[in-house]
């Protein structure tokens, strides 16, 4: 069908109001991402901040050969699997149990949302007090019962998992809410139709529940994981990467390649495969969840 | 009603230019100095009629802070406080104004200051970029009234031969923490967190076992036996004389440990020699002095240097009154105004002052700390230095790396470094 005038003019208007909103994007994710490229492929240093010197792809070459930023990114890996399972599991079942709570709901929704809207610095600072291994009160009250002090942060074996546990502690709450919201927005005909052929709560969760909800659970863990990627602030505050190498996550990595190395160009393209392994588990999620609707 | 507006409007903007033609603001770390600084303004303020602003801000934040301020043609701050860690950074990259033709104006004598403070704060390759604003030299925590008990002293003298005393040489020091551990208390507290408090602690047992980073041609001279022993050394204060946990403590972790009586050492920042005598922080006022960390003889003091200075960056919007306000601060009269409120001097005419001396008796041990102390490798890359040498020190206070393997690392990416800001050839 031909475009009339109208319809021409309708699209101009459309363009205009459109444009305030993608002229804000542009400049607030897509140049910012831009410059990190265009910076990535040269020897840009904040020694040294000037464009003059094309490097290609030796940043690119320097960061892929660097054993602890390779180092780096598969203690990342195992960060993210490890918070982003635990938390799915923690919070799915805490979600699935206020799911059928029906007083004091929003007694129970104000606790559980507390250490979310803590700012992760704060959290950071609280634990790292809590688990002071000699004046802290976590080994205080471990003493009580017997069990002796723990090297929370102190020890290479278990500083990694004292940091999961903080992250738990902190981002679970996340997962009960997106899931709750999903819980409570299920249809209630499937379960009365499976209670009436005799089906038993497990088969309901398992044949009901379970299903209604993965698309919901994909996108959860989906957001959950881009986020876990990114953790920064606890290891800053907790461990700046120590003991050793133990907890030297990719995002403390790229920036202490930027601001301590002042290697700008280096951290860009850190920072650029850091986000290409991301979009590529993102693509694979996201198809992944429109193949399921 | 318009017409007041009007005025009003004129007045505001009229107080609103000359105050900000006579502000002078500086980004400051939050420590006890800055709190000396920031009590004697009103008297900058009555004699100049100059506003001071002071940002006061975490040591961590203010690298970040500072650097857009210095990269930017004008920036905010008109004076800044510079680590001796970024003095390499930040005169390579030219973001200090030299101060040698306003010193010359105003008849300043630098020889006041502690020659080897000049060195670290002051003068970089003939040209003097600051002045020396405090000193965090680093110094030896010990308990005296454990030194001085009787029953300590007859069982030190049967187990080692000789007498319980403040330590004169680095040995002497290691027998007093293997014999202070014992009955819950710890023969020392380490601050093992990386990278700098680990790096800068370390950097004491380096040179209390005879060795230095560099030599004269910036040639490493750290990986050997002597610089393997400091660190096999330091590996077993913290894991076998210190209390648990102390491989992540940063300095206020194990400084609460000191403060609370449950170690017999430690080997800190010589401005928490103030902070143990007061009360709120600490149950062992009054138990507690400083010393120079004791080196390989009596002779030799093994403290590590440490120094803030004032610069006026060149992005400074009115580096005048910078000026102005650096004089002032570093005047003898606000020196000892400082010193007299504990702060950590860095003139030779502040620590022989008999007010300051009166007041802390201790103000002697500083000085010969600074006059024997060493200095970290000031260059452009100090900082990466520090986080390699954080990085591959905790590695082998962990038991992942042995101590050899470790300072061999650390070697390669000194000469690395050092090579690439064209120290070593």
């Amino acid at each position: 069908m031909a475009r009339t005038e109208i319809d021409r003019a309708d699209a101009r208007f459309g363009w205009m109001m459109a444009a305030p909103a993608l002229a804000t994007l542009f400049f607030v994710i897509l140049f910012p991402v831009l410059w990190a490229l265009f910076t990535s492929v040269h020897d840009y240093t904040l020694i040294n901040p000037h464009f003059d010197n094309y490097s290609g792809l030796a940043n690119f070459r320097r960061a892929i050969t660097d054993p602890e930023f390779r180092h780096s990114l598969g203690l990342t890996a195992f960060f993210v699997v490890a918070v982003v399972v635990l938390e799915f599991l923690l919070g799915f079942l805490v979600a699935l149990m206020l799911n059928t709570v029906q007083r004091m709901k929003p007694v129970y929704y104000g606790i559980l949302l507390c250490p979310l809207l803590m700012n992760p610095v704060v959290v950071g600072l609280i634990w790292r007090m809590f688990l002071h291994p000699s004046l802290g009160i976590v080994n205080y009250l471990l003493g009580v019962v017997g069990v002796a002090p723990v090297n929370w942060l102190g020890s290479t074996k278990v500083a990694l998992w004292t940091i999961i546990m903080v992250d738990i502690w902190h981002q679970v709450s996340f997962m009960v809410v997106l899931l709750l919201a999903g819980l409570s927005a299920l249809p209630r005909e499937p379960y009365e139709a499976a209670r009436v052929d005799g089906a038993n709560a497990l088969q309901s969760f398992w044949h009901i529940t379970l299903p209604l909800m993965l698309p919901i659970i994909v996108v959860t863990l989906l957001i959950r994981l881009i986020f876990a990627v990114r953790t920064y602030d606890l290891i800053y505050i907790m461990t700046r990467g120590g003991p050793g190498v133990a907890t030297d996550l990719v995002s403390y990595f790229i920036y202490r390649t930027a601001f301590v190395s002042l290697n700008i160009g280096e951290a860009s393209a850190m920072a650029i495969v850091l986000m290409g392994i991301v979009l590529l588990l993102t693509a694979f999620l996201h198809r992944y969840m429109r193949s399921l609707t | 009603m318009i017409k007041h507006l009007m005025i009003g409007t004129f007045l505001a903007g009229a107080m609103a230019s000359s105050a900000a033609a006579e502000t002078v603001n500086i980004l400051m770390e939050g420590v006890p100095d800055t709190e000396y600084v920031k009590t004697l303004l009103p008297e900058f303020k009555a004699k100049t009629g100059i506003d001071v602003n002071v940002e006061v801000v975490n040591y961590a934040e203010m690298h970040t802070k500072l650097v857009p301020q210095l990269v930017a043609p004008k920036g905010s701050y008109s004076a800044i406080v510079v680590d001796f860690y970024w003095v390499g950074e930040f005169t390579k990259a030219g973001w200090l104004s030299p101060l040698d033709e306003r010193i010359t104006a105003d008849k300043i004598d630098t020889s006041v200051y502690v020659p080897k403070l000049m060195d670290l704060v002051g003068k970089v390759d003939g040209v003097t970029y600051m002045l020396p604003f405090y000193n965090y030299a680093m110094g030896l925590l010990y308990r005296k009234d454990l030194l001085d008990d009787a029953k300590n002293k007859a069982d030190f003298k049967a187990a080692n031969g000789f007498d319980l005393a403040p330590p004169k040489t680095w040995d002497e020091y290691l027998k007093q923490v293997a014999f202070f551990t014992k009955d819950g208390m710890h023969g020392v507290v380490n601050q093992g967190l990386r990278p700098d408090p680990i790096a800068m602690e370390w950097s004491n047992y380096l040179f209390a076992n005879g060795d230095e980073y560099h030599d004269d041609s910036w040639k490493p001279t750290f990986n050997n036996e002597k610089g393997a022993a400091a660190l096999d050394q330091y590996a077993t204060n913290v894991n076998k004389y210190g209390p648990v946990g102390s491989a992540s403590f940063s300095f206020d972790e194990a400084f609460n440990v000191m403060a609370q009586g449950k170690a017999y050492s430690y080997i800190t920042y010589n401005f928490f020699r103030a902070a143990i005598d007061d009360p709120a922080k600490s149950s062992v006022v009054g138990k507690v002095e400083i010393m120079p960390v004791p080196g390989p003889n009596p002779e030799t003091g093994a403290s590590l240097n440490g120094a803030w200075g004032w610069a006026i960056p060149k992005s400074s919007p009115n580096p005048d009154a910078a000026w102005t306000f650096i004089k002032w601060v570093e005047s003898h009269e606000t020196a000892k105004k400082r010193a007299l409120q504990g702060g950590s001097p860095t003139r030779s005419d502040i620590f022989d002052d008999p007010e300051v001396n009166a007041k802390y008796p201790y103000a002697q041990a500083l000085k010969k700390m600074l006059l024997t102390s060493h200095n970290f490798p000031v260059f452009t890359y100090t900082p990466q230095l520090v986080e390699v040498l954080g990085r591959e020190l905790s590695l082998a206070v962990a038991g992942e790396k042995k101590s050899a393997d470790a300072l061999a690392t650390v070697e390669t990416e000194f000469i690395e470094l050092a090579k690439k800001d064209g120290k070593l050839k």
